[in-house]
C-alpha cells in the first residue's frame, strides 16, 4: 500500500493530486523551485522540499534531485502529473531502480508510445485504423510520389525528426510534391544528414477526438468514453468537451473498443489517452497514445463520476479495476475552458504578475481547478495555464449557460487572461451547433469577432468608464496624472537621453 | 472635460457637477446628469453605484493624458483633454518625439537574443529582440522606421511590461 506520494509537478495539477492523496489518507510531498515558495501546492502539501532555482531544467525536470528528495522524504511513490517528467522513460526507469512506485505506465510502454512511427506500425498490425501514409521514412522523391498516388492528394510531407507541428509541408499535386520534397529533403539533410521524410494523407475538416483508457496490472482494460478537443490554437487545446457532438452511442462503443485494443497492443498500464482524428466523412484515424494523465481529465471525471487520480493510485498499488465496461455511463454534458495568463487582444502575449482581487466562480455544476489565490504570483518560468473551468450540465445547452456564468464571474486581477476568447466562443453559433474542426479559430475568424464584441462592450459602458475616471481624478485631487503615475523608469531614461548618450540601462 | 475612448474612438464630455455630503456625487456625462453613489475608493481603485448598478474600476496605468483602467473586468483606455494633447503632440519637438523613439516591450520576459546592432537601419515591424516568457519566445518588433540609436538591454536581462528596449530615431 502506498503511504506517501511525492508530486513531481506544480500548479493546479499538484493541488489536484494532493486532494486525491488526502482522500485516501496518503501523505503528500510537494517539491518547489525559487518561484514557487508561496504557491498553493506548497502550502497545501503535508511536507514541501526545495529542489532548485526557477529554471525548470534545474528544478521540476531535475531527475536526480527529485529522486533524492523522494528518498529523503520517505516517499514510496511519485506522481508526475502532466508535462515535465510525466512521459520521460528515463525518469520512470529511475524510479523503478530505486523501488519507488511510478504512478503511470512503465518506462517500456512510454518508449513504445513515444516512438510515433513504431507505434503506428504496431497499431496497423492490431487492425487499429491509422492515417494512410508511407510505411517508413523515404529518401527518394519517386517513392514519395508513388505513396502519394496510392493514398490520394492532398498529402503532407513530414520530417521524421520534426515535432510539435513544425517541418510539415502540404502538397496538393505531383508538381508541388516534387518541389516541396526537394526543399524538405535539403533541410533535413543539412540538419540531420539524411532526408528522412515521410508522407501522410492530409485530412480535411478534422476533429480531434480522444478516448480515456485505464488498464490495471491484471490486464483489465476499460475505456471511459471520448473527449472532443478540436478547438485549438497552434496545436494547444483551448476547450475540451464530452460527449462529442458527432459521436453516437454506436460510434462510442466501436471506437471505445478500438481504443482498448490500442492500449493492449502496447501493454499499457494505468491511465492514458488514445487520440484519434476524425475526417469530414466520419472516418477515425489513430494518431497517438498519450501515456500520462491529461490536463483535460476533469471532463471525463464529471461525466462519469469517477476520480481518475484515485484510480491511478489504486492501479499503481496493484489493485484491480472494480467496474465493468457495461456499467459505465456517460451522463450529461461537460465543457472545460483552459484559462491562460495571456492577452488575447495582443497576440496572446504572456502575462505575469501578482494576483490582486481573485474570484474563482462557484455555483451548480461549476468546478474550477486552479492554483490562483489573492496574493499569489504567476511566474514567467512555467506554462501559462492558470485555471481550468469545468462545467457540467444535463445537456450541452445547460453546460454552455453555466460556462457563461462562470466566465463572467471569474476574476484574476493583475494578469491578462484568455477569458474574453472563451466568452466569444460560448456565444458562437458554430460552437452551439457543434460544428467544430481543428481550424475552428481561423476558419470562423473568432479573434476578429472577439475584438468586435470587446469594442461593443466598451461602447455600452462608455458613460460608466468616464464616470470611473472622473471619480478617480477626484480621489487624486488636483494633481495631474502625468506627474503621479508615469512610468518613472521611462521618464528618467528619456531625460538622460536628451542630454547625453548612454550605454546600457 | 473632453475625453476620448481609445478602443471605440468615442468622444465624451464629462465633469463633476456637485458633491453631496453623503458620498453621492452628481456627474454630467454627454449632457446627461447621473447621480453616483461612491462606495469605496483608494489611490488606484474605486467602487461605485451608477444607475443602480455596481461597478468596480482599477487604474492600471496613467501616462501623460492617457489612463488605462479595468472596469468590471473590461479593459478601457481613456484620453483626457485629447484635443489639447493631440495638438501638443503634433507641434512639440523633442519631449514627445523622444517618447516616440523608445521601443517598449508589450510583455515581461527575459532577453534571449538581440537581433540588431547600434546604428542598424530598421523598418516598421522588424524584430529587434527576442524575449522568452512562459515557455514562449516572442519578438519585440520595431514601432517605426529608423536607426538604432541605443540598445538598453543585453542577453539575460529581465524586462517588465512597458520597459524600454531600444531607442530608434
Amino acid at each position: 500500500m502506498i503511504s506517501t506520494v511525492l508530486i513531481a509537478n506544480r500548479g493546479e495539477i499538484a493541488l489536484r493530486i494532493i486532494r486525491a492523496n488526502r482522500e485516501l489518507g496518503i501523505k503528500s510531498i510537494a517539491i518547489y523551485s525559487d518561484e514557487d515558495t508561496r504557491s498553493a501546492h506548497v502550502k497545501n502539501a503535508d511536507e514541501a522540499y526545495y529542489v532548485g532555482p526557477a529554471a525548470a531544467s534545474e528544478s521540476y525536470l531535475n531527475i536526480k534531485k527529485i529522486i533524492e528528495t523522494a528518498t529523503t522524504s520517505g516517499a514510496d511513490a511519485i506522481h508526475p502529473g502532466y508535462g515535465f517528467l510525466s512521459e520521460n522513460d528515463s525518469f520512470a526507469n529511475a524510479c523503478e531502480k530505486k523501488s519507488i512506485v511510478f504512478i503511470g505506465p512503465s518506462g517500456k510502454a512510454m518508449t513504445m508510445t513515444g516512438d510515433k512511427m513504431k507505434c503506428k506500425a504496431l497499431m496497423k498490425k492490431a487492425n487499429v485504423p491509422v492515417i494512410p501514409g508511407s510505411e517508413g521514412v523515404i529518401d527518394d522523391v519517386d517513392v514519395a510520389e508513388g505513396v502519394a498516388r496510392d493514398i490520394g492528394y492532398p498529402v503532407l510531407l513530414k520530417s521524421a525528426f520534426g515535432g510539435g507541428g513544425r517541418g510539415i509541408r502540404l502538397a496538393k499535386d505531383e508538381n508541388q510534391l516534387r518541389q516541396e520534397f526537394e526543399m524538405a529533403a535539403a533541410e533535413s539533410k543539412a540538419a540531420f544528414g539524411k532526408a528522412s521524410l515521410y508522407v501522410e494523407k492530409s485530412l480535411q475538416g478534422i476533429r480531434h477526438i480522444e478516448f480515456q483508457i485505464v488498464r490495471d496490472s491484471s490486464g483489465n482494460t476499460r475505456h471511459l468514453f471520448e473527449r472532443e478537443c478540436s478547438i485549438q490554437r497552434r496545436h494547444q487545446k483551448l476547450i475540451e468537451m464530452a460527449p462529442s457532438p458527432v459521436v453516437s452511442s454506436e460510434i462510442r462503443r466501436r471506437m471505445g473498443e478500438i481504443a482498448i485494443t490500442a492500449a493492449e497492443a502496447v501493454n499499457y498500464l494505468n491511465a492514458g489517452t488514445v487520440e484519434f482524428l476524425r475526417d469530414k466523412d466520419g472516418n477515425f484515424y489513430f494518431i497517438e497514445i498519450n501515456s500520462r494523465l491529461q490536463v483535460e481529465h476533469p471532463v471525463t471525471e464529471v461525466v462519469t463520476g469517477l476520480d481518475l487520480v484515485k484510480l491511478q493510485i489504486a492501479i499503481a498499488q496493484g489493485q484491480a479495476i472494480i467496474f465493468d465496461q457495461g456499467n459505465l455511463k456517460l451522463h450529461g454534458s461537460a465543457i472545460e475552458c483552459r484559462i491562460n495568463a495571456e492577452d488575447p487582444f495582443n497576440d496572446f502575449a504572456p502575462s505575469i504578475g501578482t494576483i490582486g482581487r481573485c474570484n474563482l466562480p462557484h455555483g451548480p455544476g461549476i468546478r474550477v481547478d486552479s492554483y490562483l489565490y489573492s496574493g499569489c504570483s504567476v511566474s514567467g518560468y512555467y506554462d501559462s495555464l492558470v485555471a481550468k473551468i469545468i462545467v457540467w450540465g444535463q445537456n450541452h445547452q445547460e453546460a454552455r449557460a453555466r460556462m457563461k456564468n462562470a466566465l463572467r464571474e471569474f476574476e484574476a486581477e493583475g494578469i491578462n487572461t484568455t477569458v474574453p476568447l472563451h466568452e466569444t466562443i460560448m456565444n458562437n453559433a458554430d460552437f452551439i451547433r457543434g460544428d467544430l474542426s481543428t481550424d475552428y479559430l481561423d476558419r470562423l475568424k473568432i479573434l476578429d469577432i472577439m475584438e468586435k464584441e470587446h469594442i461593443e462592450r466598451v461602447k455600452q459602458n462608455s458613460s460608466v468608464a468616464i464616470a470611473a475616471v472622473l471619480l478617480q481624478s477626484k480621489m487624486d485631487g488636483r494633481k495631474d496624472d502625468y506627474s503621479q503615475n508615469t512610468n518613472k523608469k521611462l521618464n528618467t531614461r528619456r531625460w538622460k537621453s536628451i542630454g547625453r548618450g548612454i550605454n546600457g540601462i | 472635460m473632453e475625453f476620448k475612448i481609445a478602443e471605440t474612438k468615442q468622444e465624451v464630455n464629462g465633469e463633476i457637477v456637485n458633491t453631496l455630503g453623503d458620498g453621492s456625487i452628481v456627474l454630467k456625462i454627454n449632457q446627461k446628469d447621473y447621480r453616483v453613489q461612491l462606495v469605496k475608493s483608494s489611490t488606484d481603485e474605486v467602487e461605485f453605484l451608477l444607475e443602480n448598478s455596481f461597478h468596480y474600476s482599477k487604474k492600471i496605468r496613467a501616462i501623460s493624458s492617457e489612463t488605462s483602467i479595468v472596469l468590471d473586468g473590461l479593459p478601457v483606455t481613456i484620453r483626457k483633454h485629447f484635443k489639447f494633447a493631440d495638438l501638443i503632440q503634433s507641434t512639440s519637438a523633442s519631449a514627445v518625439s523622444t517618447e516616440n523613439n523608445n521601443l517598449t516591450s508589450q510583455i515581461p520576459g527575459r532577453v534571449v537574443n538581440i537581433l540588431v546592432n547600434l546604428g542598424s537601419s530598421v523598418k516598421l515591424g522588424d524584430s529587434i529582440v527576442i524575449l522568452e516568457s512562459m515557455k514562449m519566445q516572442v519578438a519585440v518588433k520595431s514601432h517605426k522606421e529608423g536607426t538604432i540609436r541605443d540598445i538598453l538591454v543585453k542577453k539575460g536581462t529581465t524586462v517588465s511590461r512597458y520597459d524600454a528596449i531600444a531607442i530608434i530615431e
